[in-house]
This record gives C-alpha cells, structure tokens and sequence, in this order.
C-alpha cells in the first residue's frame, strides 16, 4: 500500500485577526489514480485547504502530507516536481507564445545554470500532446480563447511530470463545451497516466459525474465525504446551499438540479 | 544573428570611445598616447560596466515590480546620492574621492529606507510599496536637498547638480578597478535569478508553486539591483533612460527568457552608453554635452524603430 | 500702465521733497546689492551713505559695520525696505529682474548696472558718481582703475586654464571676466576659443591643450582636492603642482581691486 500522494488530517486554520475558522477539523486524501474533487459554497474554506495542502499556510492543528512529508517541510523544487497546480489566477504580464509559457512547467528540473535539455523539449511535447494543445504550440497566449488557455495552464502542470495535479476552479469561466472537454481531460490524466487529482470546483453536476471521490464543506467544516451519491443527497444539497434542488442520477452519478422557489401567494 | 549585431556594436562602440574625442590623436600613435590608455580606455571600459550594469539592474527591477516603466533611478537612489554629494560640500568634506563615496553611502541611506517600507506589509516584501517608496523617498531627498543648496552658501553646491546629472567624467584605472570589483558580485546574483525572474512573470502564487522562493529572489533581485545602481550614481551621477528602455529593446528582439535577456541588456546597455559617450566628447568640441541628453536622443529613435517593426497587431 | 501713470502723479503731486531723486538730489541712503558696487561706494567717498550691504559684501573692512539685507540671491524686498534706502543698486541679471519690479511697485527707486568684465567698471563707477554726487572722485577712481589695464596688451608668455569644478570638467572662456584677468597679466588661456563664460569640456582636451598652469578659485590656499584624482594627473600641469590659487574674493568680481588681481596673477606667474 503506497502513501497516499496528499493527505490532510484534522485539519484546522484561522487567518491571523480572523474571529473564526476558515476550516476545521477537516479530512481528506488523494490517493494516484484518483480524482477527488471539493465542493461547497463561497467562503467554505476551499482554497484555504489548497494553501494548506501545499505546505503554504501552516495548519493549528492536524497534519498536511504530502507523500508521507508534512507539506511546509517539503523543499520547494522538489514540491514542484511532485506537485503541479493551476491555481485560479494568473497574472502573465509579458506576451508570451505557448510553447514557451509550458516550458516554465520544466524548471523545477533544471539546475541553476544548466540549459533546457532535449528530455525537457520532449516533456514540453508530451504535455501538450495530452491536453490535446499541440496545434497550439506557437501561438501567443493572448490568441487564445478561454478553454484553450486553461488547457495550456495543465499543459505547464503536466510538464513539470508531477504525481498529484491540484486545480483550483479550472472550468469557472468556461463554456459548455470547454467544461465538459476540462473535465474530459482531467479524468483522461487520471485514468492513462495514473496521477491523483485534487480539483476545487463549484461545479457540483460536472464533479459528481468525473469525480471518484468528493468532499463537501460548509464554513470551513466538512458535511460529508465520500462517493458521489453518498455526498450529493437532495437533503444535503439543500442544506449546504440554501436552495431547493431537485436530484437526477445520469451514468449512475447524482445530478441535482435547482428548483424555481414557490411564492405561497401564487395560486 | 542578433547576437552577431549586438556584439559587433559593442566592439565597434568601444574602439570608437577609444580611437575618436576632442583631442586629436592620430592613428599610428595611438597604442602610445597618455591620453589614450589613461583617459579614454578606462572611459570606456567604466561606460560598458556601467552602461551594462544599469541596463541588467532595470531589467530586474521591471520584472520584480511587475512594471515595465520601472527604471533604476525610480527607487530613490538618484534623491540619496544627490543629497549624500551636497551634504559632502556643504559641510567641506575634503578629498578626491568624497563625492562619490558621500553619494553611496547617500544612495545606500536611501535603499534602506525603501527596503524598509516595503516590508511595512509582514515579512514579504511588496514590490508596490517598493515603487511607491521609492518615489516618496527620491522626492523627500531632492527637497531637503534644495533646502540646503539654497539656505548654503557656497556656489559649488549648484555644481553638485552638474555632477549629479551625470557623466563618465571621473573615469580612471582607479575607478573601473572599483567597480570591475564591486560589479560582478551583483550581476551574478540577477543572472542566477533569470529562471524565478521569469517565473514571478506569472504572479507570486504562481511562481511559488513552480518552485520559485519568491521572497528571497524578491529580496536578492531588489538588493541587487539597487547596489549596482548606487554604485552608477556614485560614480558616474544619474545618467537616466539606459536602465529603462535598454531592457525593452533587448525583449523586443530577444523576448522575455531572462536568461538571454540579461546579458543582451548588459551588452546593449554597456555599447550605447559607451557609445553615447563618445558622441558627448566629440560632437560639440572643445566643449561636451551630458552624456544622458545623447542617451536619450539615441535610444528613443531605435525603441520607435523596434517597436514598429516588431509590434504585434 | 495706467497704474504707474497713476503712482507717478500720486508721487508727484503728494511729495514735493521726495522728488525721484536721480533727476535731482543725490541719493542719501544706498542699498548695494552686489560686493563690487559696495566696494566702488567705498573708493568713491560715499561709504557713509550706504544703509546696507549683502553678507558677501566684505570689502572694505569699512563696510562690515553696514547692515546685511542678506544672501542678495535673491534680493530679500523685506529687509532692503527696512532700511529705508531711497536707491537700491542691482546687478543686471534675469534671475535679479523680478526683485526689481517688486522694488518699483512699493516705489523703491532701483537702479540696473552691468558688471561683468572689465570695460563695465568705468560705466558703473561713473553712474554710482553720479548718483551719489561724487562725480569728482568717481572719476579720480576711473582714471586709476584705467591705469591697471594695459594697453596694449602684453604679449602671453604662459598658458592657464581656470578650472571652476572638476566633475564634469568646467572652465573659464572668453566671455568671462577670469579670461581677462588672463590676458591683462600676460597669461593665454587655452579655452579662449569657448566663447561662453564657462562651459564643460573633455578632461582629455584639457590634457591636450597643455596648459602650463592650472588656475582655481581657493580661499584655502591648499591645492585642490582633484589633484589627488588620477584622470586629473594626466594633466602635466597637476602633476607638477602648478596651481595658481585664486582668492574668491579678489579674482571673483570685477572691483576696484581688479588692477591688485592682475598684479597679483603676474607675480603668481612670475614664480
């Protein structure tokens, strides 16, 4: 039984001057060749957890590992050689062709003066292959659309060749298509390179359906762990979000869908 | 190819400092004259080492503030030499090398100021603040500096400023020795710092997250490059544009990898200076301009030039 | 326009007695805002009408006991009109233009003399005579100070430079006063083809143009810090020391004294 890539354990953080938690007593574990994904409403704690997973805020109480090493132990290259994220924003601020943006994902290998290598070119390619984004290769960043972009953001994960992937809300400004083919992308990583995935989303219908595994937070704390359907319950939906759902099952995942609210004055 | 140009500019830059200047020196008795090897060759290795080091030092410094209008002398560093030289005269402070050690210590005196502000946040530094600092800095340094200059009596102060504007005039064997000593120590650490420099292109989470240690790059490109610009005013004064467009020109042709970038900018940087130095010495003989008006009148033509012709639609 | 017409009637028909004073009466009281013009007062016989004086003004020893109105750059209105002066004398420059309205406007009679070079002595001296009514001894002055200046001039036996600041080089050209002083002592200065006051020039046409002695403004009598500077000993003439140490006050200005500082430099030159 290997170590889990990521795994926090009763995990509990304040900000400093905060009056409460922004989470506590929190759970949760990533294994390699799982896709877990974290849900729950604005100002749950969701990238709170991500910060802590990363070993960049130190938890009060409980554990964060990374591969059995607590996260802020780690040294940061080599983190970056085991772990790839694609955090919400990125701020690029010189114009930059594709090819190049990805090769950033290759520095955690490099050394201080050594130049890029061929295994780094044919990493750079390997990345972009499996994000379908080889065509894209020179093209300038600024040409692209959305669902492109963002592909390219995994693509420079990818070619760091981590073990876990952590995204956090990757598909939030997406449209249909380029959610489902994110999605699509992901879960392909999971299944044909065998990395863990640890992905932020609010999308609870897209994460039910890809994901094997899901945590549900509420102010920081966690309602309920676990598979798909034992998470997604109309009676949780409801409760964590405030909002009557009504709830379906497609390819054996719950998918809920959002009730219009009945006015008592209407007849 | 580009790199052929740049490097044949640079030889031709600095024989042109060495063979032309107001004082006619014919060719064949040039590898004798006194004024060769003792005035113009040390001129125009200091112009190459101090052109080259305000060209690296802006180039950092535009990637750490996250700002392609940031230029060396933005961090206050001008405002603190400039007052470190005038308190010198004002107070009789004698000997060969007062000013120039006055202004660096002046210049240091202000480095720690903005470095301090900008750790007014926490423990991370906040390249904003560093900006902000740094202009509030220079301008609270230029006032009391025009305090004394007009509350003091002697006319030297007013030449103070002439220094200040800027000038490869000191340049000897005893200054280049200086600064080929003090200048390789900085310049190593920002072409050490290419790769997280190109990484904090992608914002600090980002970079942290690619393996980068961003406060210390943050920490180490900030010193760095303010050490090697304090010792430009020190001995040459405010010699301005070399720091701020030299680094955009080299990424116009050679884009943003800093590895490659920072040498371009320090050979580019180091060619125009010298360069424009001799056309400071020659063009109006006996008399000479600042070299800091030829700067200027050189490098915004060719920036125009570069960015028409490389200007993404 | 209108306004000064109206102050000029307002003068004219309110005070008989303070009729503008450089149609009649000499002037009594006399604000000198510049060393030479105190110094011309003096040797003129008027020193007992001088109210005050700037802080510069320290010759003759005379003209300490004189209230200081202050730096004199720029004049300070305030303390000038504290003294009463029904004449105040300024030296003729741009930067001086604006304290000269501001004198006329509170109806201080200002008088505007140039002082730059030799030749301009004369004229000064002559109206200061006027003014003050000493005409008589602003010509004796005149007739001595002409007796300084050579005519014709000396044939140059030695070369100079004056330097006034060595980063960035500044020296002394034609137009200047200093390059008089110059050729009336027998001296050529190496940058007489500048024809600005000063200007900044190449270290290395300095130490092309060899000059045999290097001159500089110094009230400390120590040869100056930029001898020490290595680019500088490529000059022959820091190298041998050959300094010719100018006291600020006796070379800065032209002045009666003008014909002790060219025999001054002559003797200097002379060694």
């Amino acid at each position: 039984m290997t170590a889990p890539l990521l795994r926090l354990h009763g995990v509990r953080y304040r900000y400093p001057g905060a009056t409460q938690d922004a989470v506590q007593d929190v759970s949760l574990s990533v294994a390699p060749r799982q896709f877990h994904a974290v849900l729950g409403p604005n100002g749950s704690g969701k990238t709170t957890l991500v910060r802590i997973a990363l070993g960049a805020l130190t938890p009060l109480v409980g554990r964060a590992d990374v591969i059995g090493v607590p996260a802020s132990q780690w040294a940061r290259q080599e983190l970056a050689r085991t772990v790839g994220v694609v955090p919400q924003r990125e701020d690029n601020l010189f114009p930059q062709r594709v090819r190049e943006t990805v090769l950033l994902g290759r520095y955690p290998h490099l050394t201080l003066w050594g130049a890029e290598r061929t295994q780094d070119q044919e990493a750079v390619d390997r990345a972009l292959r499996a994000c379908d984004a080889a065509h894209l290769s020179d093209r300038w960043l600024w040409t692209l659309s959305g669902g492109e972009y963002q592909r390219v953001r995994i693509a420079r994960a990818l070619a760091q060749e981590p073990q876990l992937l952590v995204l956090d809300e990757p598909a939030m400004s997406l449209d249909l298509k380029h959610q489902m083919e994110l999605f699509e992308l992901v879960r392909g990583l999971v299944d044909r390179q065998g990395l863990g995935v640890l992905m932020i989303t609010h999308d609870l219908n897209l994460a039910a359906r890809f994901a094997d595994s899901l945590l549900l937070l509420a102010e920081g704390r966690p309602i309920a762990a676990g598979a798909p359907a034992h998470v997604l319950t109309q009676e949780t939906v409801q409760t964590v979000f405030a909002w009557p759902v009504a709830m379906q099952t497609v390819d054996g995942r719950p998918q809920m869908i959002p009730l219009r609210k009945r006015e008592e004055s209407r007849a | 190819m580009r790199w052929t140009l740049l490097i044949v500019f640079a030889i031709v830059a600095l024989l042109a400092s060495v063979v032309m200047g107001p004082a006619a020196v014919p060719l064949n008795e040039l590898l004798h004259s006194d004024i060769v090897w003792n005035l113009r060759v040390p001129r125009a290795l200091l112009a190459l080492l101090v052109g080259g080091s305000l060209g690296v030092a802006g180039a950092g410094l535009q990637a750490l503030v996250r700002n392609p209008l940031a230029d060396p002398f933005l961090l206050g560093l001008s405002g603190g030499a400039g007052l470190g030289a005038v308190l010198a005269i004002a107070l009789h402070v004698s000997g060969p090398w007062a000013l120039p050690i006055a202004a660096f210590v002046g210049a240091l005196a202000a480095l720690g100021l903005v470095y301090r502000l900008g750790l007014i946040g926490g423990a991370a530094l906040d390249p904003r603040i560093l900006l902000l600092g740094g202009v509030a800095i220079g301008a609270f340094a230029a006032a009391v500096t025009t305090a004394i200059v007009s509350l003091a009596d002697a006319a030297e102060l007013r030449n103070a400023f002439l220094w200040l504007w800027g000038g490869l005039s000191g340049a000897s064997w005893d200054t280049v020795l200086i600064i080929a000593v003090y200048a390789p120590i900085p310049l190593v650490v920002l072409f050490a710092a290419s790769r997280p420099l190109d990484l904090l292109a992608l914002g600090e989470e980002s970079a942290g997250y690619l393996g980068a240690d961003v406060e210390r790059v943050k920490r180490r490109v900030y010193l760095a490059a303010s050490l090697l610009t304090a010792a430009a005013v020190a001995v040459s004064g405010v010699i301005g544009f070399v720091g701020l467009v030299v680094p955009h020109i080299a990424r116009l042709t050679w884009g943003h990898r800093h590895r490659v970038l920072l040498p371009a900018a320090f050979l580019g940087g180091g060619a125009l200076l010298a360069f424009s130095d001799t056309l400071a010495r020659t063009v109006v003989a006996p008399r000479e301009l600042p070299v800091g008006v030829v700067t200027a009148l050189i490098g915004v033509p060719v920036f125009a030039m570069l960015l028409r012709r490389w200007t993404i639609p | 326009m209108l306004r000064r017409l109206f102050v000029f009637v307002l003068l004219l028909s309110a005070c008989r007695t303070s009729a503008r004073r450089h149609d009649t009466a000499p002037a009594q009281r006399v604000v000198s805002l510049l060393p030479s013009f105190t110094e011309i007062l003096f040797a003129i016989g008027a020193g007992d009408r001088v109210v005050g004086r700037t802080q510069w003004c320290d010759y003759p020893p005379e003209a300490l006991a004189v209230p200081s109105v202050g730096e004199g750059l720029p004049p300070n209105i305030e303390a000038v009109a504290a003294r009463k002066p029904d004449l105040v004398v300024v030296y003729k420059s741009g930067a001086n233009m604006t304290a000269v309205q501001q004198f006329e406007r509170i109806g201080i009679h200002t008088v505007l003399l140039d002082l730059n070079r030799l030749e301009d002595l004369g004229p000064a001296t002559r109206t200061l005579g006027k003014l003050t009514g000493h005409e008589a001894q602003a010509e004796s002055l005149v007739a001595k100070m002409d007796s300084f200046t050579y005519r014709p001039l000396p044939p140059p036996t030695v070369s100079i430079a004056f330097v006034v600041w060595d980063n960035p080089p500044i020296v002394i050209g034609r137009g200047s006063y200093l390059d008089e002083l110059a050729t009336q002592a027998g001296a050529r200065n190496v940058f007489s083809d500048v024809t600005a006051p000063s200007a900044q020039v190449s270290l290395e046409t300095i130490v092309a143009r060899n000059p045999q002695w290097i001159a500089v403004l110094s009230d400390s009598g120590k040869p100056p810090d930029f001898a020490r500077r290595r680019e500088w000993r490529a000059v022959a003439a820091v190298r041998d020391g050959r300094f010719l140490l100018l006291k600020g006050s006796l070379f800065g200005r032209p002045g009666p004294r003008s014909g002790q500082a060219i025999a001054e430099l002559r003797r200097m030159l002379a060694r």
